[in-house]
């Protein structure tokens, strides 16, 4: 190992309170050092520079798939085949690879140029299908650009392949830049009105900021809905611990590419909202932890803190005040259940993102036994408004007891997949028109990523999109993520796929999920291949019924409900394949 | 305080958990992650209960006693998830009661047994592993392995040898030792914690295997360890007065001084009781050989040894040394007997040395 690395090993090892959570960090700079994978060697290493036995680091490099042991082909390529991007023909984009590159997927060519895998959903809904290249998406892939793609790889490029992604916003508060050129830089966010809240917020007692963020009712948009200015209110009131913010920007419910949105197009709208609730919370360090396939999103990410930093609105003394606050970005490596709460702090942590017992939770025991708050992105970027605005002004957008504005991530089967804000509350028909309308005839939507129930056409009309209507009408509003499916899809399919994903991403700690997710699969599939009988349907039924409630943490949930759902209400369709 | 179980009244200490409460009041409740020494897990979710007035379901292993509380073991819910948990497990891996080694204490088994559960309902098709017998001790069977998290909990946390953990994920995920070498090559010292823990037959020890005999064949006898000073306190198990295994005495392990742990001479040192070449009678020189006595004959001549040293040369011609490896007790009657029969205080000890 050279010097460099050694240095940059320290680096990564000073950042954090604690040493463990280089563990993460220094797995995936030595596998960057090795191009592409981690021997026993890097191994020890990153056990040694963590501080933790070869055993526990070996369990955290198997936990996440971004961790390879194998050597992969100077160019990997990952094909996101999940289920926004199998509604977008992504199949096609993996046999069209396999007959160019003459390999299937887990193999490398000859030369070592290229190697292929098929992965779990990779947050680009709207542009897909993807295929991660390294670190860079390539999006909207067509066979056509495909081999541009493989061209340019053999010359040794990675060729710019601009994404069509479609987005609007009527609110104007989360995507209010998202056309903006460069609103990534400090500059261009001050002169759209950037950084006008957080001085606002510093003249004011923490406190008041809390009670205007609770008196919005700021409900939290990465799926739970919960209020976020009450789970503020859990912290211990005279704790002696330190208090730790963590922005929860792991983006992995299929469906899902909200997030992605504020930190790549306006990550300043993020640092203001989470400097903002640092400050309301007493926290002095918060954390981004934000997905690992997401390399490019936590650069800018970097690089604006350190704008930030520059200008006094990070570090100590913010503006020449008291307050203190600064931001870490911790790259997650691919692991769908760190977007759970506890699963997080443990990754973030250093170890396996297991979820874990609760209580306690963490605004009691949290991130290295602290009192911690997880927000999400879009919650997190909520609040300049709130502070800037007032309560009674983000009231007025939205629904009772459902204020404030919402980015719906539209894909599958409409016209103009992409991103749209818009005000809780509204209609879905509406957003599918605003998405360009459906291709072809509505058969089924999902409209809250893949965790909840799916609706049939008819049950989705004249449906409002805010939580407590969608819950009303059987299903729930989780993190907006809409996925459309016209006459053309088969549901089987699609609940095969989904399980499969959840099988996949199952950590594997309690009976229900690690198990019930496979047999459930395993059933799906011999219905699928029509090698099932009637019996496996019911089986289906009564391992869901009996999953949903008993598991450790939502996951167990998160597939039992939307199987059940696609079974019992596209029941015909499991049925013709039995007979 | 008093909760209520299933309709009964029962005593619970503050501090208690439900599963302790429902233990120590014999009411049954399977838990096959949870173990006195490794703690709550939340794993196998096989010991949830209902609380009235709580929703959903909650694990009686991590779930403190409250006074007042009602709290429900045996209704439709829970015997469904329990026979989900039993089925599941059983679709998992190769499980064959009739050739393990932990048949009759298997606490799979067990629960499989009190749900009635005679053969297993769901099957899927998964590949045999092969076994790990590269260590001279333990007997790894990974597809008996329900995913408990007891052996890992018991090597990263109790004994703190640090070599077992989880690895990969989902249903993939799997205990391995360092970085998945097999045992025999790994950090591993073979103090069979983790077989001590293992509720299935994923662990089991060599020894009554190969004597071939069965745990529930065996009896245990409490006896302290005679190897160094902790005075660790031991379950040797035997069977027609033969050596089978040694365990750790579980009992109030709180109250041992191994609290309920071993050492690998603890654990595997002891078949030296059968040893063909061990000494089973005092022997005594006569004509310069050593010639095989009864105990009356042999402590009569060290007896009268004594006492001819003593009447000639005076009680401070005899010295004492005793060892570390017998108990406090045995070294307490030593020291007496050295200061007030023979009278002399030269005793010292072999730890001094």
């Amino acid at each position: 190992m050279n010097t460099k690395t050694r240095q940059a090993l320290a680096r990564i090892g000073s950042r954090y309170p604690s040493r463990r959570s280089a563990l993460l960090p220094a797995l995936d700079l030595l596998q960057r050092e090795a191009r592409g994978h981690i021997d026993h060697e890097s191994l020890v290493e990153a056990a040694r520079v963590a501080g933790v036995p070869l055993s526990e680091a070996y369990g955290v490099q198997t936990y996440y798939t971004m961790f390879r042991r194998q050597p992969v082909g100077r160019y990997h390529l990952q094909v996101d085949t999940n289920i926004p991007a199998m509604l977008a023909g992504a199949d096609k984009i993996v046999s069209h690879l396999q007959k160019r590159l003459g390999i299937r997927p887990g193999e490398r060519t000859e030369d070592g140029l290229f190697s292929l895998e098929t992965v779990e959903d990779l947050a680009a809904c709207g542009t897909c299908p993807v295929i991660q290249v390294g670190d860079r998406y390539y999006e909207n892939m067509t066979p056509a650009r495909v081999d541009k793609l493989l061209a340019a790889l053999r010359k040794g490029k990675l060729p710019d392949l601009p994404a069509q992604a479609h987005f609007s916003s009527q609110c104007n508060i989360l995507l209010a830049r998202r056309g903006v050129e460069r609103a990534f830089d400090i500059k261009v966010y001050r002169k759209h009105g950037g950084y006008g809240a957080l001085p606002l917020a510093l003249q004011k007692k923490p406190e008041e900021i809390v009670a205007a963020v609770k008196d919005a009712n700021l409900r939290g948009r990465g799926g739970a809905g919960f209020p976020a200015g009450v789970k503020w209110g859990f912290l211990p009131k005279d704790g002696n611990k330190p208090v730790y913010l963590i922005c929860n920007a792991d983006e992995g419910e299929p469906g899902t590419f909200k997030d992605r949105q504020i930190m790549e197009h306006d990550p300043h709208l993020l640092i203001e909202g989470m400097t903002i609730a640092g400050y309301a919370i007493g926290a002095r360090l918060g954390f981004i932890y934000i997905r690992g396939e997401f390399a490019w999103i936590a650069d800018i990410l970097e690089r604006a803190i350190e704008q930030a930093r520059q200008e006094k609105l990070l570090g100590e003394n913010i503006l020449g005040t008291s307050a203190h606050f600064d931001i870490v970005v911790h790259r997650g490596a691919g692991a769908y259940v760190c977007g759970e709460e506890t699963a997080l702090i443990e990754s973030l942590e250093g170890k396996r993102g297991n979820p874990r017992l609760k209580p306690p939770f963490p605004a009691a025991v949290g991130l290295y036994g602290c009192p911690t708050i997880v927000n999400n992105v879009e919650t997190l970027a909520n609040v300049p408004y709130i502070v800037q605005h007032g309560a009674e002004a983000y009231k007025r957008i939205g629904t009772p007891n459902n204020f404030g504005p919402k980015i719906f991530g539209i894909s599958g089967h409409v016209r103009r997949p992409g991103t749209y804000e818009y005000p809780l509350g509204t209609p879905l028909d509406e957003l599918l028109r605003a998405a360009g309308g459906v291709v072809g005839r509505l058969k089924a939507v999902i409209v809250g990523g893949l965790s909840v129930p799916i609706l049939t056409a008819k049950e989705a009309r004249g449906l409002v999109m805010d939580y407590d209507s969608c819950l009303k009408a059987g299903t729930m509003l989780g993190s907006g993520g809409i996925m459309v499916m016209n006459q053309s899809v088969r549901i089987p399919r699609v609940a095969l796929r989904a399980i499969e994903f959840y099988a996949h991403e199952s950590c594997g700690q309690c009976t229900p999920c690690r198990q019930g997710s496979r047999v459930v699969a395993e059933l799906l599939r011999r219905i699928c291949e029509r090698r099932g009988a009637a019996q496996d349907i019911e089986r289906v039924l009564e391992l869901c019924a009996t999953i949903k409630g008993s598991t450790l943490c939502p996951t167990g949930d998160a597939f039992a409900t939307p199987i059940e759902a696609m079974v019992k209400k596209f029941r015909p369709e499991f049925e013709a394949l039995v007979r | 305080m008093k909760i209520t179980i299933d309709g009964r009244s029962v005593d619970a200490q503050p501090g208690q958990t439900v599963l302790d409460a429902a233990r120590a009041a014999g009411i049954w409740i399977p838990a096959l992650c949870y173990h006195p020494k490794t703690g709550k897990a939340g794993r196998c979710r096989a010991c949830v209960v209902e609380v009235e007035g709580q929703r959903g379901l909650k694990e009686s292993c991590a779930l403190p006693v409250r006074e007042g509380m009602v709290v429900r073991t045996d209704t439709p819910r829970i015997h469904s998830v329990r026979r989900m948990i039993v089925e599941l497990l059983l679709s998992e891996g190769h499980h064959n009661c009739i050739s393990c080694q932990a048949n009759g204490i298997c606490e799979l088994q067990d629960m499989a047994y009190h749900l009635g559960i005679d053969r297993p309902g769901l099957r899927i098709d998964s590949h045999p592993t092969p076994l790990d017998d590269s260590s001279p001790g333990i007997l790894r069977e990974s597809d008996k392995c329900i995913h408990c998290g007891r052996c890992v909990a018991a090597c990263q946390n109790g004994v703190v040898n640090q070599v077992l953990a989880f690895a990969h994920r989902g249903s993939h995920a799997r205990v391995v030792c360092d970085d998945d070498v097999p045992m025999g090559q790994s950090s591993c010292v073979q103090c069979g914690e983790c077989v001590q823990v293992c509720p299935v037959g994923a662990l089991t020890l060599k020894q009554p295997r190969e004597r071939k005999i069965r745990p529930y064949e065996a009896r245990p006898t409490k006896v302290t360890c005679p190897y160094c000073g902790v005075g660790c306190q031991i379950d040797l198990y035997t069977k027609d007065n033969r050596y089978a295994y040694a365990m750790a005495h579980e009992q109030d392990w709180q109250e041992q001084p191994n609290q309920g742990m071993l050492c690998v001479k603890g654990r595997f040192g002891l078949d030296f009781v059968d040893a063909p070449d061990r000494l089973r009678h005092p022997l005594v020189r006569k004509n310069g050989e050593l010639v095989e006595a009864s105990w009356d004959e042999a402590l009569d001549r060290v007896a009268a040894g004594f006492k001819e040293i003593k009447e000639k040369h005076g009680p401070d011609a005899i010295g004492f040394l005793t060892s570390a490896k017998v108990t406090n007790e045995e070294n307490y009657a030593f020291s007496r007997f050295a200061r007030a029969v023979i009278g002399t205080n030269n005793i010292d000890h072999c730890a001094r040395l």
